[in-house]
């Protein structure tokens, strides 16, 4: 059992005590702990004693406990478990069973004393039933009162004797003892389970429910359906009850849920924000209570009972209550003084509790007295420095205690860290701790001037503080050393801070200009100083990941198996940023040497005080761990102490070779070759390269290649000798087939290889961009066949459509009647053909049916038509055979000439590719064949500066002073045709004057003495 | 199957949120919330640290490296609004640029395919996206989409230097347009497109019902449609994709947690995907 205190707190260690349910006796000086095993007892005012035990015999939890209300029967309580309830009565250390009470079928889940009648309790329980007892008659319940659905918290009211409330689910039901069997109000309250009610302990017809979906909700019960008020803490609330004093209620958030949030929260219910929040317990709060203060005391205390084992005391002082609209009248001052003072304190005394844990204080007081309420726990304060040394906890991390004199009257102490090795010694003057500090020196660090003034005021502020209430302070000053190396940004430590924080300050980089320390973490909060809520919109870290790097690489990073997903189990990771510094707020006393982060929404204050410009880091987020419990204590004591130290959770990243996933193949890309010259050749390698890697596919479709691009199937000039191969099932349309395929599988590397082979760019019908031209080979016949001579009405419709005069043209004229006349007569048009009949020359019927339909796209030659025969006459047939050859040309194409620039991507994603893999020339092989090569590279410009405005410019004129730019060093005149000039000195002229210049001269005409025609041959161009 | 070749002990003192490897594969960029980036070689299975790079005075969220022929161009942008371009010269590392013109955590950087030139984009918890281009004489350039997600943007990526559309189109070759995809706190996915030297959006992807975590164009190996890949908090991955008759879209998966990156893999046929669960899957 270990005790220590801080500035507004009592703590008292049961690590043995198993209770899960707490009750303070009416007269706040007994603490019942409940548990399965026994039942406690702590004298509060006592708190550091053993407490007493009395073991049960039950297999069965104690559900909930609870001290009779009345002072004259104040040593008796109840305990309920299972569908029992248990008197008992505590007296002389004893605990004595009185009677047992059984009415319910199943477990009593909540009992309620009444506060004016000592001999009656309530019992719910979810059988559906309310139980009223009399003590003095056991057997069976005095009244029975049912409902439709299970009770779960059952109160008196306070000032109202017969009147009681019970929740049922999200309802709240009001019964009157007198008034039958039937509630006299339903209040439909919340939404969700109601999880604790209280009656305001000033107004008889007040109360508040606090509920599951996250709200507090004051209700009068005489207006049952408009709630009076409500208050969101923002999770579900498992506890509310009024403060004693002002307007005040306190909350705990529900046990199960283990949201990292251990503290208790007080409210202002008028003003409805959080006033402060009690942070220190280490688990869960299972159970608070407020003690009863003796009449004429200004403080109030809250009792609390967490799954730590811990009991601890708040003490709300005067400028607490203020702050919940207490009206206290007179306000004394120095109480605020010395509540700001005790909290610097505490935050020091909170970074020990865990290697508190460890060691056994036994009877080792603790320096201060409770000056403040002096009916509180009272604590011996060493008198001597000798007594100090001897008491002090040497257990501090970072921090050897090296030598402690009593006779010197110094100590010694060095602190050493990654970043810091310190050397102390602290010098301890007659009168100490009366009224003087001791001084302090450094014997040797590793730190610079500043940060060492800083690490003295740090020791010297806490020493002055404890010297003007003349306690000893040599602890507190050690434990405010380690906590000001331990947390690099802020040495200073924060006063209290209500309710506005201070924005945080950046973290300074002057304070170790070369290497930031390793142990810093990120502040998240720090940068949004003004307004920390926009870390709600700022995504959740993204911890692992993992991306294909073009090389064919698949990075993976994470995190390490110790990680755990986050404190919540379970849960879906949270999506921003925010979630991570609440959390850090919530859970920061889970790691005592680091603090956290208070996020800024947090306007009110905390006890103990912390400081605002905390840190938080994602890691934490992850290491985050439920309390070990039940673990040998001598286990622990040999625990490292940095086990309390959050490690990195980081695995390593990971290389993976993704090649195999994809469809291309490394391998490949080094060893295929690529040459049209001898293809039959090139495909066999190509193949055995393929078979190399396993790629049975590639084997086959490179032979299948070999033999399409065989000089047997090569096709021939002319187009009436045979059917070109391509036209064959097995040729374009297989090799359509077999891109289709690869591009289905994204097999990007045989494309490009394909298009290597069978594209042939050189003669590619590109189609022009202007209008007439690109008609020239009609776009919806590009796949299809056409046959060169033969008749097909199919492609002529499709060229008429598309607006043909050219090649209507060449039709009428063309040597080779037979097909096209009779094409002529079966044009389907009605149209034409009346304007054929119309025509009065039938000689020359169908050049006119020429004329009519050429003046529909190109009427400026309708007058000129007998010309325009004429003269095309020659012309004509040679485009016809042109175009003849163009048809057949592409018809000998085993590539789609209209999808060239799909191929340009094919190659070029490919030689990328290439390139990733370091295979440049390669890449470089590939992009040849590309049908629109890159704009080449203009080469080298040279730039004129102005002779006139020394400007520079290009081209002849300059663009500022409009005169002709470049002067002619012989003539003097402005150079705007031919100009030579010497690359050395960059005089010139005209190319003629020059040219005579220098067949006689070599140095330059201007006189500076540049020999321009030796300088020529220096210069490589 | 898929073999470790190389495990990186990168001895962050913090989680690590990005691991990039550069162009050709020889090195290996990570970023932490302890501020750093780290950069190792990694050629030949080695895992040398080549430098460490401070600079940034909060977590650092993520990193793109350059095409080479930009240099040794490496960007990071972090939670203190920053976006730095380190630049390696002579072998050494240092700050070659920084941008300081977002207000709020900077969540995302991509360059651009070099195509375009040196050209990188950023999102930010701000709402906006920047697209900063090097002028090439050492000054830059920074145009701004404010607002173009309400709540934050998470995630920009840009589009294959490819317009799907021309591929079959013989009528000459066409100059890509600059587009990239973004994502955000409002559920979206948008699709930007630079005309006339100014980003517009011009389409706006509804699909997810709550945060988009992160957005990947899926590279053009020639196939006539575009491919975009998103994912979420709402648990799912949705594949994005118009074949020249608007975008479709398809859920890929429901995961069990939340999804905070894609990636395509160079031929865009395998995704990655990764969240929560400390999880990788490929599909």
């Amino acid at each position: 059992m270990s005790l220590q205190w801080s500035g507004e707190q009592v703590v008292a260690k049961f690590p043995d005590v198993q209770a899960n349910t707490m009750a303070v006796d009416c007269m706040g000086v007994w603490v019942a702990l409940a548990g399965r095993r026994a039942i406690s007892m702590v004298n509060l005012k006592k708190p550091k004693e053993k407490p007493l035990k009395s073991a049960r015999q039950s297999k069965w939890d104690v559900s909930c406990v609870q001290w009779n209300q009345v002072p004259s029967h104040l040593n008796l309580f109840v305990t309920a478990y299972n569908q029992k309830l248990d008197l008992h009565s505590w007296k002389d250390s004893n605990i004595t069973s009185l009677c047992s009470m059984k009415g319910h079928s199943r477990t009593v889940s909540d009992v309620s004393w009444s506060p004016s009648d000592p001999n009656k309790i309530l019992s719910c329980s979810v059988d559906t039933f309310i139980n009223l007892w009399d003590v003095n008659d056991p057997r069976k319940p005095v009244r029975s009162f049912q409902t439709v659905s299970g009770a779960y918290q059952v109160k008196w009211n306070r000032l109202s004797e017969n009147m009681f409330a019970t929740t049922h689910e999200g309802e709240l039901r009001i019964w009157d003892i007198r008034e039958g069997t039937s509630p006299v109000q339903y209040i439909a309250a919340h939404l969700s389970k109601i999880h604790g009610l209280d009656w305001n302990p000033n107004s008889k017809s007040e109360l508040a429910t606090c509920s599951q979906d996250c709200s507090v909700k004051f209700w009068d019960i005489n207006n049952p359906r408009q709630c009076k008020g409500s208050l969101n803490p923002g999770s579900p609330v498992w506890r509310a009850r009024y403060t004693p004093f002002g307007q005040g209620i306190v909350t705990v958030v529900v046990p199960q849920l283990r949201r990292g949030d251990n503290s208790l929260h007080l409210w202002n219910t008028a003003r409805s924000n959080p006033v402060h929040q009690f942070v220190g317990h280490q688990d869960v709060i299972l159970e608070f209570q407020w003690r009863k203060q003796p009449e004429g005391s200004v403080d109030h205390q809250l009792i609390t009972w967490s799954k730590d084992q811990s009991l601890r005391v708040w003490k709300i002082d005067s400028q607490l209550q203020k702050r919940c609209g207490h009206d206290m009248g007179e306000m004394n001052d120095s109480s605020e003084n010395e509540s700001s003072q005790g909290g610097r304190e505490s935050v020091s005394q909170n970074s020990m509790h865990e290697n508190d844990l460890e060691t056994d204080h036994g009877n080792k007081d603790f320096q201060r007295q409770m000056s403040m309420s002096p009916d509180s726990v009272v604590f011996q304060q060493p008198q001597t420095l000798e007594q100090e040394f001897e008491l002090m906890n040497t257990n501090i991390p970072h921090i050897q205690v090296e030598e402690l004199d009593a006779v010197k009257r110094t100590c010694s102490v060095s602190a050493v860290s990654r970043n810091f090795n310190i050397g102390l010694r602290m010098q301890f003057p007659e009168n100490y701790p009366c009224s003087e500090p001791p001084t302090f020196e450094f014997l040797e660090s590793n730190l610079n001037y500043d940060i060492k003034r800083q690490l003295h005021k740090v020791m010297l502020d806490t020493a002055l503080m404890h010297a003007k209430r003349n306690t000893s302070c040599l602890e507190p000053c050690l434990r405010q050393l380690s906590l000001a190396l331990n947390q690099p940004y802020n040495f200073r430590p924060e006063e209290r801070k209500t309710p506005d924080p201070e924005p945080a300050r950046p973290f300074n980089l002057s304070w170790h200009p070369t290497k930031p320390p390793y142990n810093s973490k990120p502040s998240y909060m720090a940068w949004h100083s003004p307004s920390g809520l926009q870390d709600i919109n700022i995504p959740f870290p993204r911890t692992s990941g993992a991306r294909f790097s073009a090389a064919g690489y698949l990075v993976v990073f994470g995190r390490s198996h110790e990680a755990r997903k986050g404190p919540s189990g379970t849960e879906i990771t949270p999506k921003a940023l925010y979630d991570l510094t609440d959390f850090a707020s919530k859970s920061r006393n889970r790691y005592p040497p680091k603090l956290y982060s208070i996020p800024f929404h947090q306007n009110y204050s905390i006890s103990p005080p912390t400081p605002v410009a905390e840190n938080v880091s994602i890691s934490e987020w992850y290491m985050y761990r439920p309390k070990v419990t039940n673990q040998p204590k001598g286990k622990r004591k040999h625990r490292p102490k940095e086990s309390t130290e959050v490690k990195p959770v980081l695995a390593p990243v990971k290389i993976y070779d993704s090649s195999c996933l994809l469809p291309i193949q490394k391998e490949l890309g080094k060893n295929y070759i690529i040459d049209r010259s001898n293809i039959p050749a090139m495909c066999s390698h190509n193949a055995k390269a393929a078979s190399a890697v396993g790629r049975k596919d590639l084997v086959q479709l490179w032979s299948l290649v070999a033999l399409t691009a065989s000089e047997k199937l090569k096709p021939q000039n002319n187009p009436d000798d045979e059917l070109p191969w391509a036209q064959h099932p097995f040729g374009k349309e297989m090799i359509k087939y077999l891109f289709d395929f690869y591009m289905k599988i994204h097999d990007v590397q045989t494309l490009a290889m394909l298009v290597c082979v069978l594209w042939d760019r050189e003669n590619a019908i590109v189609p022009p961009p202007k209008k007439e031209k690109a008609s020239l080979l009609p776009q919806s016949t590009s796949m299809e066949y056409v046959p060169p001579n033969m008749d097909n009405p199919d492609f002529l419709s499709s060229s008429t459509d598309s607006g043909w005069p050219l090649t209507s043209h060449l039709q009428v004229h063309s040597t080779r009647p037979p097909p096209h006349t009779s094409v002529q007569s079966r044009l389907p048009s009605q149209h034409h053909l009346s304007e054929v009949s119309s025509h009065p020359d039938l000689a020359n019927m169908t050049v006119g049916v020429l004329k009519i339909r050429r003046s529909n796209s190109l009427s400026c030659l309708e007058d000129s038509f007998e010309d325009y025969r004429i003269e095309d006459e020659e012309g004509i047939k040679e485009k016809e055979s042109e175009r003849q050859a163009k048809i057949h040309e592409n018809n000998c194409r085993l590539l789609d000439p209209s999808a060239q620039n799909q191929y340009d991507v094919f190659l070029m994603s490919y030689a990328d590719i290439l390139f990733h893999w370091g295979y440049t020339n390669n890449s470089k092989l590939v992009l040849k064949f590309m049908t629109h090569l890159p704009e080449p590279h203009t080469g080298i410009e040279f730039g004129v500066q102005c002779f006139h405005c020394s400007q520079d410019g290009r081209g002849a004129k300059c663009g500022s002073c409009k005169n002709l730019a470049f002067n002619c060093s012989i003539c003097h005149i402005g150079v705007k045709g031919n100009s030579m000039f010497c690359l050395k000195c960059g005089h010139g002229g005209h190319t003629t004057h020059i040219l005579d210049w220098f067949k006689e001269n070599s140095q330059c005409p201007t006189g500076c003495s540049c020999r321009c025609v030796e300088a020529k041959s220096e210069i490589t161009m | 199957m898929v073999s470790v070749i190389n495990s990186i002990d990168t001895s962050h003192e913090d989680m690590i949120h990005d691991a990039q490897l550069d162009y050709y594969g020889t090195k290996l960029a990570t970023c932490s919330s302890d501020r750093s980036i780290k950069i190792f070689d990694v050629k030949g299975g080695q895992q040398t640290l080549v430098t460490e790079l401070r600079g940034h005075d909060g977590p650092v969220w993520q990193l793109a490296w350059a095409h080479p022929m930009f240099g040794n161009l490496i960007a990071s942008c972090s939670y203190d609004r920053k976006v730095i371009i380190w630049k390696e010269t002579n072998g050494s590392w240092g700050k070659l640029y920084e941008y300081q013109n977002h207000d709020s955590s900077v969540n995302s950087v991509n360059f651009a395919p070099h195509e375009f030139g040196l050209l990188l984009a950023c999102g930010s918890s701000d709402g906006s996206i920047s697209i900063i281009s090097s002028t090439g004489d050492g000054t830059w350039d920074a145009k701004k989409i404010p607002n173009a997600h309400s709540i934050g943007c998470n995630a920009v990526s840009w589009a294959p230097p490819i317009n799907p559309g021309d591929l079959l189109d013989p009528s000459g070759r066409h100059q890509p347009i600059k587009q990239l995809v973004s994502g955000g706190c409002d559920n979206l996915v948008k699709i930007w497109k630079e005309e006339d030297g100014q980003w517009k959006e011009d389409q706006k992807l509804e699909g997810h019902s709550d945060w988009v975590r992160d957005v990947a164009w899926a590279p053009s190996i020639g196939l006539p449609k575009s491919i975009i890949a998103s994912c979420s908090q709402d648990l799912r991955v949705i594949i994005w994709t118009n074949d020249g008759n608007g975008w479709t879209q398809k859920v890929l998966n429901k995961f069990n947690d939340v999804i905070w990156h894609i990636s395509w893999s160079i031929t865009g046929n395998i995704l990655a995907t990764s969240g929560g669960d400390n999880k990788v899957k490929l599909r």
